[in-house]
């Protein structure tokens, strides 16, 4: 196989097409080579070697499966078996588990004995999204890279050691109290659920196999993140709920992978009771009451020309919300100068 | 690199803070400009500050045990003193051992933990106050300049001579000198010395370091705080020579945290060497480490050295050609330094026929069922029997004995007459590793010894790759589940799958303490399988 200049054996093998199993790597981050899962023989090497953070080399001869690498694999997924919440059901809530189904792929013994849970949680973190799972954790540590390589927020941290080694805060404080954005991409790259997501929790959503994923374009600002809404279909009474917000993955799209904690975390007002649904006019009382769009939209034209008669055109403003598109916003600006006269337009995303 | 710097002291930044009783996180991630949760990672990593506030350790090493520090920390626990458990803290030949703070107290008896009256501050050893610069005994006990590389009973020699010598000589002679004489690492893989300063003297990047290695904090070892205590000329010297081969300026010296007497012992010998204007155009900087045993591995110790946590780094690249801050780095041990000077002054083949199996005489630590525990300088490929005659003798009937720490495993009373030296311990599965020996006598139970062994590993497993991470834990829970039905049917079962745990902690580890963290118990089965079954 050729290949470029720094490429690793996992980029090579990848490209010839041949699985090598990984759970610390992930494309974005630099290779940390901890996970052990990819671990291959280089001919002439006498210990097997990491593919995601060694280099190719000319002449290297490489063999990805073999009796002696299947059987580190197995007894290496036993291993994380045995640290790790038991059941492949019950530990996909939230999100896939890379582990289960790769222990599942590799024929890995899954009745070993299971050790008590060593790694601290951090239980009172109120932060309303990101819920750390200790007993979930595998201590790859994609989620404290990302943190730091990607999003350059160093929010979170391996903390602790040995069978301890947890992740962590600076002094285990929560979420909020922290340099931590809810960026949520700590819950993406974790290839376990451990770093999970709590709206889902909560409302008991179904694991996210079964959710149906609908491709858009995230309309919290203009970026244009495209975006996955994982639709459950019998949720909210059959009536189908929108059960999470995940990125298309990573070197797929312009966005990476990444989300904001806007587009990955505030969709709960789809299906939120106190959302409006048709527009309120405040009657003479001054409370506010179900109208028509046309007695709506009567009521807020009479205000506005109010004003203007009262204290002249440039009295008014017209600021459009970020989540309009191009063609609404060209609308708010004609609105303003052609029906009102003014050019005080502004949109709230152009700062 | 200031911004280094100012990483590589968020260690030291932390001990102040604790120390003045501040919100140690937030003060030295304000001062180093580190974030604070990586700064909370460094604190949580090493028991000596994320657990400050612990006083006392009881020393848990295997001769500390043998010695009753069991009854020593239940004792204090009772007396109110709050003590907790250390892993060996490097006095073998004086168990049982307390660390008060940084302070390594010795020889702890029941006596003085009542005199202490509940007070960890008044804890001391009545036998040898604290205030003391207290060393262990060596052997020979009077100097032997002709037979002995280090001469620990020697007066240190102040002149530099070695080093104006090696000067004089020229580079290439230096290290023709040290080929000749063969000589090996004795941190504990037994690489030769003079292809480490060859290589990173080749290498095109011209900033280099180099690093001594006196983290010695493998069960059972202590000689490398004896070099320190008794020759510092000699580490001095040998780092200058070293220095000056591979083209360094900058020196750093790696020295554990509970090694407070031997830092202060260094830190007074480079001001006497400065201020005497030898070796002047050199820096040397002392590291304190604070309690991580895995900071002693090369990698763990780089990454400590900058500030970080303390996990091994993937090698290759080996440090000699991507070491401290990405810059070629040569790193050797305190006692393969300290048989530099010698080696100039008496030349290359002296050293290498004063090996009896392979070249130099070797410092041996023996502790346990001896009679006198201590640091035996003799001639590389010495059996055990030899070492223990020296020792005064056995204590009671041999019956097993781990050649070189913890990481060596256990052999059995047969294997008394092989050579203790790198290569016949390698043949049979075992090494020499740091020379660290430990004799049991027919009094101890191979599945308690191996136990303890297993606990340390467990305890100081840096936790970054899984295989060690777990395996270590679960080699422990097989072997608890395993003793705590002993004597019962089916007992045997909960190992079943300890070969299975063995084989990929070896397979899979990255760095040599998961590979060799199942040893202790694995060689203790194969050669005692009576005491498992
Ligand atoms: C787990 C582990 C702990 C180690 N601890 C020490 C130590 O305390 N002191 C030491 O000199 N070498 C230690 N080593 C060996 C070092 O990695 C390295 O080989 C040595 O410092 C090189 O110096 P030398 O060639 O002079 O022996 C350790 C290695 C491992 C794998
Ligand atoms: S083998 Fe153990 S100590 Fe070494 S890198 Fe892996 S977890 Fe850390």
């Amino acid at each position: 196989m050729p290949f470029g200049d720094g490429e690793t054996i996992l980029d090579v093998t990848r490209r010839a097409g041949r699985q090598v199993p990984t759970l610390c790597h992930d494309d974005r981050l630099k290779p940390a080579g901890a996970c052990r899962t990819c671990l291959v023989q280089i001919e002439g090497a006498r210990r097997l070697a990491p593919a995601c953070s060694t280099k190719a080399g000319d002449g290297m001869q490489v063999t990805t499966a073999n009796e002696r690498i299947d059987e580190h694999r197995q007894n290496l997924l036993a291993l994380y078996l045995v640290d790790h919440h038991q059941g492949h059901d019950d530990c996909e809530d939230g999100a896939p588990c890379e582990l289960h189904a790769m222990a599942a792929a590799y024929g890995a013994p899954t009745d070993w004995e299971p050790l008590p849970l060593a790694r601290a949680e951090r239980p009172n973190d109120d932060n309303p999204y990101i819920e750390f799972r200790a007993d979930r954790c595998i201590a790859c540590a994609r989620c404290t890279r990302y943190c730091d390589e990607v999003e350059g927020v160093s929010a979170i941290t391996m903390a602790k050691r040995g069978i301890e080694t947890t992740v962590s805060t600076a002094d285990a404080l929560g979420l909020f109290d922290t340099t931590c954005e809810l960026c949520g991409g700590c819950v993406a790259v974790c290839p376990t659920g451990a770093m999970a997501e709590k709206m889902p929790l909560v409302a008991k959503a179904p694991p996210e196999r079964k959710l149906h994923k609908v491709r858009t374009t995230c309309n919290y600002c203009g970026v244009g993140c495209q975006m996955d809404i994982n639709v459950d279909g019998y949720g909210n009474n059959g009536k189908g709920q929108v059960a999470k917000i995940t990125s298309p993955p990573p070197g797929t799209l312009p966005s990476d992978g990444n989300l904001c904690v806007k587009g990955r975390f505030a969709y709960d007002f789809i299906d939120h009771p106190d959302r409006l649904k048709v527009p309120l006019v405040r009657n003479a009382q001054g409370e506010l009451k179900e109208a028509t769009w046309e007695e709506a939209l009567a009521a807020a034209a009479k205000g506005l020309r109010a004003v203007e008669a009262e204290h002249g055109k440039d009295a008014l403003a017209f600021v459009s919300s970020s989540r309009c598109t191009v063609e609404e916003n060209y609308l708010v600006q004609k609105l303003a100068r052609v029906a009102f006269g003014t050019n005080n337009v502004h949109q709230c995303a152009a700062t | 690199m200031r911004e280094e710097s100012r990483r590589a002291s968020v260690p030291e930044e932390l001990q102040k803070a604790h120390a003045a009783g501040e919100d140690a996180t937030n003060v030295a991630a304000k001062t180093t400009g580190v974030p604070a949760a990586d700064v909370f990672g460094v604190d949580t990593f090493f028991n000596l500050l994320g657990e400050s506030e612990k006083k006392l350790r009881v020393c848990t090493g295997l001769s500390c045990r043998l010695a009753g520090s069991e009854k020593i920390l239940a004792q204090a626990q009772a007396a109110g003193l709050g003590a907790t458990e250390s892993s060996c803290l490097a006095a073998c030949d004086r168990a049982p051992a307390v660390l008060k703070e940084r302070r390594t107290l010795v020889e702890i008896t029941a006596a003085d933990i009542k005199r202490s009256g509940g007070d960890w501050k008044e804890l001391d050893s009545k036998e040898v106050p604290q205030h003391l610069r207290w060393s262990g005994h060596v052997w020979p006990a009077e100097s032997k300049p002709k037979t002995c590389a280090i001469n620990l009973a020697g007066k240190p020699n102040w002149s530099g001579a070695a080093s104006t010598l090696a000067t004089e000589m020229g580079d290439e002679a230096v290290l023709a000198a040290i080929d000749e004489a063969g000589l090996q690492g004795r941190g504990g893989a037994g690489f030769p010395a003079a292809f480490k300063w060859r290589s990173v003297r080749g290498q095109a990047e011209t900033k280099r370091y180099v690093v001594l290695n006196a983290d010695e904090a493998e069960p059972g070892t202590f000689k490398d705080r004896e070099v320190m205590m008794k020759r510092p000329d000699l580490v001095l010297e040998g780092l200058a020579i070293a220095a000056r081969i591979v083209r360094a300026t900058e020196i750093y010296m790696y020295i554990r945290g509970e090694f407070e007497i031997p830092q202060q012992v260094m830190a007074d010998a480079i001001e006497r060497t400065q201020s005497a204007g030898l070796y002047s155009e050199l820096h040397f900087h002392i590291h304190s480490g604070h309690g991580a045993y895995i900071c002693g591995e090369e990698t763990a110790l780089l990454e400590s050295l900058e500030g970080k946590r303390g996990q091994p780094r993937e090698k290759p690249p080996f440090p000699t050609e991507v070491g401290l801050w990405g810059k070629p780095t040569l790193i050797q041990n305190v006692e393969t330094i300290a048989c530099v000077p010698s080696i100039l002054t008496r030349g290359g083949e002296w050293f290498k026929a004063l090996g009896k199996t392979q070249p130099g005489s070797k410092l041996y630590c023996i502790s346990g069922h001896v009679a006198n525990p201590g640091v035996y300088e003799m001639p590389l490929g010495i059996c055990l029997d030899d070492l223990v005659q020296a020792a005064g003798g056995y204590i009671g009937k041999l019956k097993a004995f781990s050649p070189g720490g913890a990481s060596s495993g256990f052999l059995p009373a047969s294997e008394r007459k092989r050579p203790l030296d790198f290569k016949a311990l390698a043949e049979i599965g075992s090494m020499l590793g740091s020379a660290g020996v430990v004799v049991l006598n027919e009094s101890v139970d191979m599945a308690w010894a191996a136990q303890e062994q297993l606990l340390f590993f467990e305890r100081e497993s840096c936790g970054q790759c899984s295989p060690c991470r777990i395996g270590t834990a679960y080699q422990r829970h097989l072997l608890d589940g395993y003793i705590s039905k002993r004597g019962q049917d089916g007992a045997k079962d909960s190992l079943s799958k300890l070969s299975m745990v063995s084989k990929e902690m070896i397979e899979g580890s990255i760095c040599g303490l998961g590979q060799t963290a199942s040893l202790p118990l694995t060689s203790a089965i194969q050669y005692f399988p009576g005491e498992f079954a």
